[in-house]
């Protein structure tokens, strides 16, 4: 026999392997308390609550959903746009600034990006209250250090022949920058905004769970009273919205706009980017924040709290974040490889839809329902909400591209599972692990939701030390926690870069 | 009288700015075809309705005296394609592209043995060796071998299928003139040569006339009409004229 050779393909496969230990933790913890509940859950999805008042609720819940999810959106792509640009290597060529001033504006994005909204929210409730503008705020933060990542690696596949001739026309260094970053930011804009107002919807819903407002609090408390009817009226709204939003923007198009409409929404934005920095300002100097009675302690090194049950918990972090990570890569190619047929990828559609929709800290407490809390049970929470991305996008790149390939392959005879494999997987497989190594990203910084709800990990202490005001412990967790999301960045990129 | 082999039928097949016009067309075992005709004569569109990846608007086309729709599996894997533009599945190394060739006679487990690089390349090497390939390009990636290599990693992959028809369109190509002899040998002259089996009855396109020693008979064929099909040794200038 050959030896294994990990090309992308198998290796898109091998990680099914973490279902070995998940499967006997969950087997272990297994119970049939709630399972009466869940499938009174389950039907509820198919009977959800209509009345005035409920209808009167939603209308409002999802009018506030929006307005934060819109209004972090926009802000998140804008600032976006400006912190990609100012953390690309092209700027500072065409400028002649020095290159140390990138570095550091990277390092504060990586820091602020590997914390993720829910805990920005945490910390800002904590110190302001619960206000309507810490949804937004809270989204913003993390948001606007990932689009400007992604803004800025797209800016940096300029080809920097193109920069030289630019530069030599010696025009002004403000008109070369926008002439060279005009087309990759509109270019990312069109493929990338659209996906981010989706994720600023759920994040709403999910930071709604701890009570900023919107839908998603109207689903905790749907679901603290059972009250599972209603809950789903409020899903199924949210999943009006999604759809709802996705359309209208879709109808924009920016290839076929007047040059009137185009500067007037440039105008637009500017406008929309001073006020909002206005805001930024105002809400952290001038607002009264509740006393911050301990934040001298906070550059105190606390060393007694960095003890064994600490490491404990860091590391049953990284192992939650591997694997989720196994789930979220392996699930999506072996369920379309068995299901693969016409009726099968429309029931994953549909599955992998109602993964995306239901938020993880709710996911989490239905499985508490037959389920003792472990890391496994969080593992397969956080695996199958991304999953459900994953699937969704290799759906789409599968049956969009060029099936010569699978032509040949049924041609010869051979099997339709064969030829899926074969003629459309493999040419895939490539850019699929590119995109779960970035989801892998998300997929660490996620772990902090599951652990504030009550399961494993850090989130969990974090959840402790925000509710009993220990700012020092707060600060060890952040650091801890951006220091495994930094280095899973790290190792991702590596990753990446190898296989693009 | 010996039944045809593979079958056309007053077959018409029309796409946006292509038309085959009524085509008939029988093959006999044995025979080594050569499809003569100028780029866009209809060559291409001929040999997918042959191997049944188009499917013609009239008409019917037969395999073995079976409608080609509804061949099973293992007797689709008896009719072998080398395509034009290959067909070869990037991120594979060469030897995993030629054991594809073998994925319609195998279970999934072969096919899943062979993405994992665990499966046997004894017979796939056999084959790449008969086609010229080198050992050191064996376990290459696709993407990192020539032009020419690749057009032998796609005509190894059709030979190891073991079919009993074998259809290529312009499998030449991209070959130097030496090559071009070694393969054309290959698929018309020697059969069991390193006791490797190769397709007894071939239609190859071409639209090289420097290529035609060895065929037994010839098909012209011009804006998807065939205008001429005859013994080898009756093709005249003026029929090439007809074409070209």
């Amino acid at each position: 026999m050959n030896k294994l050779k990990l090309n992308s393909s198998s290796i898109t496969f091998l990680p099914i392997l973490v279902c070995i230990p998940l499967v006997y933790e969950l087997f272990i913890n297994f119970h049939i308390g709630g399972i009466e509940l869940f499938k009174e859950f389950i039907i509820s999805a198919l009977n959800p609550k209509i009345n005035n008042e409920i209808i009167f609720i939603l209308l409002k819940r999802l009018n506030e959903t929006i307005l934060i999810a819109f209004s972090s959106w926009l802000i998140s792509m804008i600032f976006g746009v400006i912190f990609g640009i100012l953390s690309s290597e092209i700027f500072y060529k065409i400028l002649n600034l020095p290159i140390f001033l990138k570095r550091f504006l990277n390092l504060f994005l990586t820091f602020i990006r590997s914390i993720h909204e829910i805990i920005w929210g945490l910390i800002l409730m904590q110190i302001y209250g619960i206000d309507f503008s810490i949804g937004i705020i809270a989204i913003c933060i993390p948001y606007i250090a990932i689009n400007a990542k992604v803004f800025s690696e797209q800016i940096e596949n300029i080809n920097l022949k193109t920069v030289e001739s630019i530069k030599q026309i010696n025009g002004n260094k403000y008109s070369t920058l926008i002439t060279l970053v005009w087309a990759p930011v509109i270019e990312t804009f069109k493929n990338f905004g659209l996906y981010r107002l989706e994720c600023a919807i759920r994040s709403t819903a999910v930071l709604g769970l701890f009570g900023v407002g919107g839908i998603g609090t109207s689903i905790f408390l749907s679901f603290q009273t059972l009250n599972f009817r209603e809950l789903w009226t409020y899903l199924w709204g949210l999943t009006f919205i999604i759809i709802i939003s996705k359309e209208l923007l879709n109808k924009f198009n920016f290839s076929n706009s007047s040059k009137k409409l185009l500067t007037s929404l440039v105008i637009a934005l500017f406008c929309i980017s001073l006020f909002s920095l206005s805001f930024f300002v105002y809400f952290i100097f001038y607002k009264n924040a509740i006393p911050f009675n301990s934040i001298n302690n906070l550059l105190i090194s606390n060393l007694n709290f960095i003890s064994y049950d600490f490491l404990k918990l860091l590391l049953e972090t990284i192992v939650l974040c591997l694997l989720s990570t196994g789930i979220a890569i392996s699930f999506p190619p072996i369920l379309i490889l068995i299901l693969n047929n016409k009726i099968g990828i429309t029931i994953i559609r549909i599955i992998s839809f109602l993964f995306r929709l239901i938020p993880p800290p709710l996911l989490i407490l239905l499985l508490l329902m037959f389920n003792d809390p472990s890391i496994s049970l969080a593992a397969i929470t956080l695996g199958f909400h991304n999953a459900a991305i994953t699937s969704k996008l290799l759906l789409a790149n599968l049956y969009n591209q060029n099936n010569n390939e699978y032509i040949a392959m049924k041609s010869l005879g051979v099997a339709k599972r064969s030829s899926w494999l074969f003629g459309l997987f493999v040419k895939q497989a490539n850019s699929y692990l590119a995109y779960c190594a970035y989801r892998s990203d998300i997929i660490i910084r996620e772990t902090a939701i599951l652990g504030v709800i009550g399961s494993v990990g850090l989130g969990w202490q974090l959840q402790e030390s925000l509710s009993s005001f220990a700012w020092e412990e707060v600060l060890i967790i952040l650091i801890a926690y951006s220091s495994i999301a930094i280095v899973g960045e790290l190792i991702n990129g590596k990753i990446k870069s190898n296989l693009t | 009288m010996i039944n045809p082999l593979l079958e056309l039928k007053e077959v018409s097949y029309k796409n946006n700015n292509f038309t085959l016009n009524k085509v008939s067309l029988s093959i006999k075992s044995g025979e080594k075809i050569a499809l003569l005709g100028k780029s866009g004569a209809g060559k291409s569109t001929l040999i997918s309705i042959l191997n049944g990846t188009l499917r013609p608007n009239k008409g019917r086309v037969k395999f073995f005296n079976t409608e080609i729709d509804k061949l099973n599996l293992y007797q689709k894997s008896k009719i072998s394609t080398i395509w034009q533009d290959l067909r070869l599945i990037e991120n594979l190394s060469a030897e995993q592209n030629v054991n594809c060739g073998l994925l319609g006679k195998q279970s999934f487990l072969f096919a899943f043995k062979n993405l994992l690089n665990i499966s046997s390349f004894n017979k796939a090497h056999q084959y790449m060796q008969v086609c010229n390939l080198k050992k050191s390009i064996f376990s290459k990636n696709i993407r990192k071998i020539s032009g020419g290599q690749k057009q032998r990693v796609a005509i190894a992959r059709s030979l190891i299928q073991d079919s009993e028809i074998l259809l290529a369109d312009e499998p030449f190509n991209n070959l130097d003139p030496k090559l071009t002899s070694n393969i054309k040998d290959l698929l018309l002259i020697n059969k069991n040569k390193n006791k490797i089996k190769v397709p007894n009855t071939t239609l190859i396109s071409l639209h090289r006339l420097d290529l035609l020693d060895g065929f037994n008979r010839i098909i012209g064929i011009k804006n998807g009409e065939i205008l001429f099909d005859l013994e080898k040794t009756k093709l005249k200038k003026f029929h090439l004229n007809k074409i070209f």
